[in-house]
């Protein structure tokens, strides 16, 4: 991510902007939105105006996607009133928002899996008649598609089609209801590079033929590249709202997280890795949940000390990886060595006897059991020897003072050892995860996805335990979205694609280019 | 507006108070339908309070009927505890019944003395066969992922015409055959004397099963509170993927889970066997639906295994006035009625322990970090 | 012996009419699970129904047609009154739909509030005052083989057959059927499409339980009639629908063949024994319960899971604000 942003057609789009329409199309003022033990949004305040596609900035945790809840109606605001080109509006239900013409497009897709794509874009619809005909949908859904230049098959099930694809259903199910207003919750999360380049383009032609634009997200250049203005959101509060030709990268990052932020260079490492490598998988292949191959022939290795990071977009296999690794899935070839000892393959004790730890990517759900305390959370691994158990009984006091410990420790914020899990903030779950994982002291750690949803402090702190365990000679395999992360911690970096390793770059040597590249498919030189 | 949040904690009491908060609601349900129904609510529980409860060898009485109820009760929160929905305790108490009779038989007649063999054969071998009956859903979740509801709930229906089946349509080990009256009206053959099971007291009579119902639980409860068993089921129980990721062994632990569910109930009909009827009674024990009935006692008393036999005991009392009430004025079907409206009760009062109702829109709360958001913000 | 005599037309007739009220149920519960609700007391709902249309036809004076038309009627409503207990248990205030469905059953059922409006109404001392006989349609009641079965039924049975086809457009054809699929699947996408999730689900439950009031009723009015106290009225037939409900893969059309097979099997048993044939009946009466059973087997594993599967939120309750 450079700072070099074509300023000159930044201009040129925040000028267009200053000529759009004086009334804006979306006008949301003094939103609160409160949830138990949070402030979801404090006092919020944007506008967006027809022609204009306007970016709310902001990181994990800043209320960006309950802030579009309440503009689309699944919430209610506590406080504060929304108005639409002028006229104040108030939603008590989803479908009075799509009505009124507010479409929008989520980060986790509110499609029915089972559906084809004509019976999703016909749900909840007033206007057809009572009767459905297979034709009249098919019909609609073929002249939206091809007006909109992205081709999707009416007739296929939502559950066999790719997730660009998906995204590009729950676009057209936006134009198909006579959406004015369009909004976007992290388009790009699940695309790569090229698809996101090539959205941006649809969006711009959307605001140029009248509709407004808003589009949420956590990534500096896209927002550069794409937006007319910036609404910049932090810790539930609008920081500020800006048009793209007065902001810079820098500037926007330090407004995200209220200091001036150094962004993310390749650091130095001091550690020297070994030179057996710990972790080894030999052409392992497995089977993913839908049937496909999931993994492909990977090959891989992990020295003690050394954080190798896995990059690429959601949906490659990662999540495969980790768990074959881990043992909760079952390879269909290949092997996996740590410390030369060959694991059982989809067993998760081996893995764990022979000192593999994992942050799954899931928290609560595979890491941590939700209404479970955090004592017997604590004990997740280690409940079956002593001192935790003696034979077949329990010692529940040092169950109890292991999670004192590990509270104590980890700083974990959290009233007792004997509250559910599930009122912990993710800083706080990661935490006593990695706290609970490096109890084992482990020699291999996957980490999944470890700081999504976290806030700035939390992230440094995730950040701060994967160095310093890979500087104890653990060995760490980091699996992330995130190519700053990567770029920040990793010794080298592998990429995936549909399941295979299509690169692997030393960490001095890698550009987010060359990794996109290599996450769109590219082979390397 | 009301609206319905999530609590952070339960405080312990709650768990006390919203049950028998909802068995007063109940009541006085109850009390409206008998009024409208014509019959003196007061008086028809004053009837049902001496019946169960007060009266002359009443609580005798009910300890009787809350055996069956204990035993099935655990059987069913041993494996809802789990997410195991075993419905078919009352088949597996029938199986149960079977295995205990026929070992009485086959010891033959023994002295007086030899009872405690009695007692300890036909617990085992009535556990032996509900566990078995128990493993075939569990098999079925455990390997096919098939729905153990339905599974166990057929079974039941089986396991009620394989009981027909042996004393009624057959001339099997367990019938009756040695006089022509019981060749006409089809009846179990009765235990040897030796094999009935003591009881204890004399004005409060305790039938040895109702004891070893208590001692079942007591070591249920440390079976699960207080062992690595229970740790995985509580694991697995909240969640099968955590589970997983811990390591632990989930097929087996539904088996196991299974096997202990249906072996419980299985001791139930050792209990009928050699407490009450000394004999395989398949009309009877096809008749009080205790294997459903111990679903209810589970879930009132939230699966605890000590509150189990609490609310065996109420709810026993209850079956009793009913059976012994049972004439031209006192209302027929009303046990269940009133059995039906206390559990809808709990179902509601459960909900007041899980989430905390808020009026209006003012909500006092922290600022800081709070609870998780997941999926994503 | 003409051939409308022999074993395989007579059971066969009489699959068609032992299955009647495991249809209707089915289909009823089919629908309720369609929109993601479980519900476990159809054998309550359909006693409960049994005995408020046998009541209905003593109590109400006209015509016999319409006098069965309005016990029909009644019994629906009063199977849709259970099952509203139920819906508000689960669907508002999110408790556990198996042991709600259970509850209700035991509530309703043999031992509940069936027997107790039975027992108050001294039903069981009633004979029948008016019933539902066999139409002879087209006239056509003795053509060989399908004679007796296709023509010579109640007036239920073809009601029945007309649900099953009005089922089955309704989930594939029509606008809300379409809606209330899709809240079967993601309650959380439907609602987010503005579809009223507790508004689907309070009415597909609902007529849940009317359903399977009317099929009650076919014992009380068509098959029996009469009424006696307890569970043999209906017997386990409200438990069988709900397995039918998997057994059929969710589909009307299936619902209807299912069901019959249960229903020839129910019936095999007396027409063995009038042809002294001696197999042990407690064995042809244990084939259904096995069969659902080894169909459930075949039907959970792996492959049919995906495509032929339950509505993915069957059993959850939907809570839009959770976080």
């Amino acid at each position: 991510m450079g700072d070099e942003t074509p300023v000159t057609e930044a201009n040129e789009r925040g000028a267009g902007s200053a000529g759009a329409s004086r009334v804006p199309a979306v006008r949301m003022a003094g939103i609160t939105k409160r949830f138990p033990g949070v402030v979801a949004n404090d006092d919020v305040g944007f506008e967006a105006a027809t022609g204009e596609v306007h970016a709310l900035l902001g990181e994990n945790g800043a209320g960006k996607t309950t802030l579009s809840n309440i503009l689309t109606g699944l919430y209610r605001p506590d406080e504060g009133r929304i108005e639409l080109y002028g006229e104040p509006v108030s939603f008590h239900s989803p479908r009075e928002a799509l009505e009124a013409g507010i479409g929008m497009v989520h980060q986790h897709f509110r499609l029915v899996d089972t559906l084809t794509v004509a019976e999703n874009l016909l749900l909840g619809w007033n206007k057809p008649r009572f009767w459905l005909s297979r034709r009249a949908g098919l019909r609609q859904v073929r002249e939206i598609s091809e007006a909109l230049h992205m081709p999707v098959d009416p007739d296929a099930r939502i559950w066999q089609l790719s997730v660009g694809e998906q995204q590009r259903v729950e676009i057209i199910k936006a134009v198909f209801r006579g959406s004015r207003v369009l909004i976007l919750d992290e388009p790009t999360a699940v695309l790569t590079p090229q698809e996101a380049s090539q959205l941006f383009t649809t969006l711009r032609a959307m605001a140029t033929e009248g509709h407004a634009v808003i589009l949420i997200t956590h990534k500096l250049h896209e927002v550069m590249a794409v937006a007319d203005r910036i609404t910049v959101l932090r810790g539930g509060r609008s920081v500020s709202t800006l048009p793209v030709a007065d902001a810079t990268p820098r500037s926007l990052a330090a407004l995200m997280v209220g200091r001036e932020v150094e962004l993310a260079r390749a650091q130095e490492h001091e550690r020297v890795p070994g030179d057996e490598a710990v972790l080894e998988l030999e052409g392992v292949s497995a089977r993913g949940d839908r049937g496909g191959e999931a993994l492909d022939g990977v090959s891989l290795h992990v020295r003690p000390g050394e954080i190798v990071a896995v990059a690429g977009v959601a949906g490659n296999g990662q999540r495969e990886l980790a768990e074959t690794i881990s043992g909760m899935r079952t390879p269909s070839a290949g092997k996996i060595r740590v410390s030369g000892q060959v694991l059982r393959p989809g067993d998760p004790r081996s893995a764990i006897r022979a000192g593999v730890a994992h942050i799954p990517e899931d928290r609560l759900g595979t890491g941590l059991a939700p209404s479970l305390s955090i004592s017997r959370n604590a004990a997740l691994k280690s409940y079956r020897s002593p001192p935790i158990s003696r034979g077949p009984f329990l010692v529940l006091r040092r169950m109890g003072e292991l999670a004192v410990s590990l509270i104590r420790r980890y700083d974990v914020k959290a009233p007792g050892p004997e509250t559910p899990v599930r009122n912990l903030s993710g800083g706080n779950l990661q935490k006593l995860m990695l706290g609970r994982e490096f109890e084992g002291e482990p020699r291999v750690l996957i980490a999944a996805q470890p700081t999504r949803g976290l806030d700035v402090g939390a992230i440094e702190t995730v950040h701060a335990y994967l160095r310093e365990a890979a500087g104890n000679g653990m060995a760490v395999l980091l699996i992330s979205e995130d190519l700053d992360e990567i770029l920040a911690l990793a010794d080298r970096v592998a990429v995936m694609y549909e399941g295979a390793l299509v690169g692997e770059i030393e960490a001095g040597a890698a550009t987010i280019e060359e990794i996109g590249y290599l996450m769109a498919g590219g082979r390397a030189a | 507006m009301i609206r319905l949040e999530r609590r952070l904690e339960q405080p312990w009491w709650l768990s006390v108070a919203v049950p028998v908060g909802s068995l007063a609601v109940a009541f006085a349900i109850m009390a409206i339908v008998l009024a409208a129904t014509g019959h003196a609510p007061g008086h028809t529980y004053r009837q049902m309070l001496e019946a169960g409860f007060t009266g002359n060898g009443a609580f005798s009485a009910t300890l009787i009927s809350a055996t069956p109820l204990l035993f099935t009760g655990l059987a069913a929160a041993v494996a809802f505890r789990m997410q195991l929905f075993n419905i078919g305790a009352e088949g597996q108490l029938y199986l149960g019944a079977v295995g205990a009779s026929w070992i009485a038989l086959q010891l033959g007649d023994r002295d007086a003395g030899s009872t405690p063999l009695y007692v300890l054969a036909m617990c085992v071998a009535a556990g032996i066969l509900g566990a078995l009956w128990a493993l075939i859903p569990g098999v079925l979740r455990a390997f096919a992922h098939t729905n153990e509801i339905i599974t166990s709930l057929m079974l039941n229906y089986v396991a009620g015409f394989l009981i027909t089946y042996l004393i009624f349509d057959s001339a099997s080990y367990w019938r009756d055959v040695s006089t022509l009256q019981a060749l006409s009206f089809p009846q179990g053959k009765p235990m040897p004397t030796a094999a009935e099971w003591p009881v204890f007291g004399s004005s409060l009579v305790v039938p040895l099963g109702f004891l070893i119902g208590l001692a079942v639980a007591a070591a249920l409860w440390l079976l699960y509170s207080r062992t690595r068993f229970g740790f995985e089921v509580s694991v697995i129980g909240d969640s099968p993927r955590a589970a997983r990721f811990a390591g632990m062994r989930t097929r087996r632990k539904i088996l196991a889970v299974m096997a202990l569910s249906g072996g419980v109930a299985g001791l139930g009909g050792a209990s009928q066997i050699g407490d009450f009827t000394y004999t395989l009674d398949p009309t009877g024990l096809q008749g009080a639906a205790f294997g459903y009935t111990g679903i209810v006692v589970a879930a009132l008393a939230r699966y605890n295994p000590f509150a189990v036999c609490v609310v065996a005991v109420l709810l026993g009392g209850l079956q009793n006035a009913g059976f012994t009430l049972q004439g031209a004025d006192f209302p027929s079907g009303l046990v269940g009625v009133l059995q039906g409206i206390i559990l809808f009760c709990a179902l509601g009062g459960e909900l007041l322990i899980r989430y905390r109702m808020r009026i209006g829109r003012r909500a006092r709360t922290r600022t800081e970090s709070g609870p998780t958001v997941e999926p994503a913000l | 012996m003409s051939i409308n005599d022999s074993l395989l037309v007579i059971v066969l007739a009489q699959a068609v009419l032992y299955g009647t009220p495991i249809l209707f149920a089915a289909l009823g519960e089919l629908l309720a699970e369609r929109s993601g609700v479980l519900n476990l007391g159809v054998e309550g709902m359909m006693l409960f129904g049994a005995a408020v249309g046998y009541w209905a036809t003593q109590r109400v004076h006209g015509p016999s047609a319409t006098v069965l038309l309005l016990a029909v009627l009644v019994a629906a409503f009063s199977g849709a009154a259970m099952a509203a207990i139920h819906a508000f248990l689960t669907i508002t205030l999110r408790a556990s739909q198996i042991v709600s469905g259970l509850a209700l059953t035991i509530f309703a059922g043999g031992l509940g509030l069936s027997a107790y409006f039975g027992s108050e109404l001294h039903l069981a001392d009633l004979p029948a005052a008016h019933q539902l006989g066999s139409l002879d349609v087209l006239g056509l009641a003795d053509f060989p083989v399908v004679g007796p079965i296709l023509f010579d039924q109640s007036a239920l049975v073809y009601g029945s057959w007309a649900l099953t086809a009005l089922v089955a457009l309704y989930l594939s054809r029509t606008r809300w059927g379409l809606n209330v699929r899709a809240v079967g699947e993601a309650p959380a996408s439907a609602d987010a499409m503005g579809i009223n999730v507790t508004l689907y689900r309070y009415t597909h439950v609902l007529a849940g339980g009317a359903l399977a009031g009317v099929g009650g009723a076919c014992y009380s009015l068509s098959i029996t009639p009469s009424w006696v106290s307890g569970d043999t009225l209906v017997n386990g037939a409200g438990w069988i629908a709900i397995a039918l409900v998997i057994f059929a893969f969710w589909r009307p059309e299936l619902c209807l063949l299912g069901a019959y097979l249960f229903g020839a099997l129910s019936a095999l048993p007396f027409a063995l024994q009038a042809r002294d044939v001696t197999i042990a009946p407690e064995l042809l009466y244990s084939l259904p319960y096995v069969m659902t059973i080894v169909v459930l087997v075949v039907v959970s594993t792996g492959f049919a899971k995906r495509r032929l599967g339950a509505p993915a939120a069957l059993g959850i309750p939907y809570v839009r604000e959770e976080r």
